[in-house]
């Protein structure tokens, strides 16, 4: 599960997935801010919007399904949004705006994401200049989320395997205790991965 | 000019408890030479001395000389080019996006770029067996192929000591037996801190061996590694490959 949480990128030899990354970023950023900046009712534009994201979609040749599961685990944060906007006056109306034009925008970058490989993106970050430190962080994230992932995995898997007694609360304990340790582990690694860059000649 | 030359290295762990105490041994250029001893003997905090990593705060007398230079500020950044350091486990070394960033990113530091750099990377690749390698993601490899990138990273850079720190540990014996060919093929001096006794017979000529801190032995690896009371005494034992070999 957490694979396909984390690795977004599934490669297919289609049209969409050769163009160069620059042309897909710059796309889905004119995308997003147009619908953005689309006055609330424009219903009719939002539906060619999702038009022209399931044509690209359905070019991509990516599993209909892989795509969905994505744009799901993304949105409940769009509808956390949303539901704000019930408070106000004509929420309703406000609502139904704000989930349709952040469900575009996030099926969007679902989209990127998915035709994109990441290091094709962290490039053209560090092509266009955005701080290098900014995307040195997003480098090593997305390089070590794959081996915390692993390592909560392993860690889990050990626990469970020890775990005699089904009660909640003992659970709980051992969660936390899997939480701490992983965080100890962590904080260990960066100091041996900072290590090993130095031996490489960073910053000296 | 002997390759590297530690001279009566001591260190003490921040907390006060010795790691190291009065260590002294030296290697020829292109030699090979066999680090083993105990857990917790000490091995990997010697190599970590040998490109500068440790100790935190610089000793007012540099204790190590690799190809003549002191392990010591100024010089740091060109000793760090020139000693490649392995380490334990390949996940901590491998810190880029692509295989082919990583390769590149000692040579980057040494300034190299575009086609300089590219034929750098390229080679370092083909030499580890990994050609056509580039553009793959590190945790979509093998633990023997992380191992190798590791490697080809120091080769781009063109590393003329190599400090590795357990090169065969949880590799299968295919992994091992490549990564043994390649260290056999290459022609630079190695320090080799290992738990693989077998590899220290096949490979390394002359061995040492470090327990508590301090070098308990040192020299040729046949003779050291037969005796079984020094062998036992320190953790070790007599390896395998040593029993069928005839003694004349």
């Amino acid at each position: 599960m957490h694979r396909a949480l984390l690795e977004p990128y599934q490669h297919r030899r289609s049209a969409i997935h050769r163009l160069p990354a620059g042309l897909k970023a710059g796309g889905a950023l004119a995308f997003v801010l147009v619908i953005a900046l689309l006055p609330r009712a424009s219903w009719t534009a939002y539906g060619a919007g999702a038009g022209v994201l399931l044509l690209l979609a359905g070019l991509s040749r990516i599993r209909p399904r892989a795509l969905a599961l994505r744009l799901l685990l993304v949105e409940p944060f769009a509808l956390g949004v949303a539901l704000l906007s019930l408070l106000q006056q004509d929420g309703l109306r406000i609502f139904a705006a704000t989930l349709t034009k952040s469900t575009l925008c996030l099926f969007c970058m679902v989209l990127l994401s998915s035709t994109t490989r990441f290091s094709a993106l962290l490039r053209l970050l560090w092509r266009i200049r955005v701080p290098s430190l900014l995307v040195t962080t997003l480098a090593l994230m997305h390089r070590y989320l794959f081996v915390l992932a692993d390592e909560t995995a392993c860690m889990v898997r050990a626990r469970r395997s020890r775990t005699f007694t089904q009660d909640r609360a003992s659970a709980w304990r051992s969660s936390a205790s899997v939480i701490a340790q992983l965080f100890v582990r962590s904080s260990e690694r960066a100091e041996r991965i900072y290590a090993a860059m130095c031996a490489r000649g960073w910053k000296t | 000019m002997n390759a590297l030359e530690v001279r009566h290295l001591g260190y003490h762990y921040p907390d006060g408890t010795t790691a190291l105490r009065d260590v002294t041994f030296a290697v020829a250029e292109g030699e090979r030479v066999g680090l083993i001893g105990p857990n917790g003997a000490g091995k990997s905090t010697l190599l970590l001395h040998l490109n500068g990593l440790l100790p935190e705060h610089p000793a007012a007398v540099p204790t190590i000389h690799v190809f003549g230079t002191a392990v010591a500020e100024p010089q740091l950044a060109a000793i760090r080019a020139r000693v490649g350091l392995l380490f334990q486990d390949p996940d901590d070394q491998i810190f880029c996006p692509t295989v082919w960033e990583d390769v590149a990113f000692g040579p980057l530091q040494l300034g190299l770029h575009g086609a300089g750099l590219a034929t750098r990377v390229e080679r370092a690749l083909e030499q580890v067996g990994l050609g056509g390698f580039d553009e793959r993601l590190p945790h979509h490899l093998s633990r023997g192929e992380k191992r190798r990138v590791c490697l080809a990273g120091l080769l781009a850079c063109e590393a003329r000591l190599l400090a590795l720190d357990e090169p065969t540990s949880d590799l299968d014996p295919r992994g091992r037996r490549e990564l043994k060919g390649l260290l056999e093929a290459l022609p630079v001096a190695q320090v080799i801190a290992t738990h693989d006794l077998e590899l220290v017979v096949e490979l390394c000529p002359r061995v040492i061996v470090l327990d508590r801190g301090g070098v308990v032995a040192q020299g040729p690896t046949a003779e050291l590694l037969a005796d079984e009371q020094l062998m036992l005494a320190h953790g070790l034992e007599r390896p395998h490959i040593l029993r069928h070999r005839h003694p004349h």
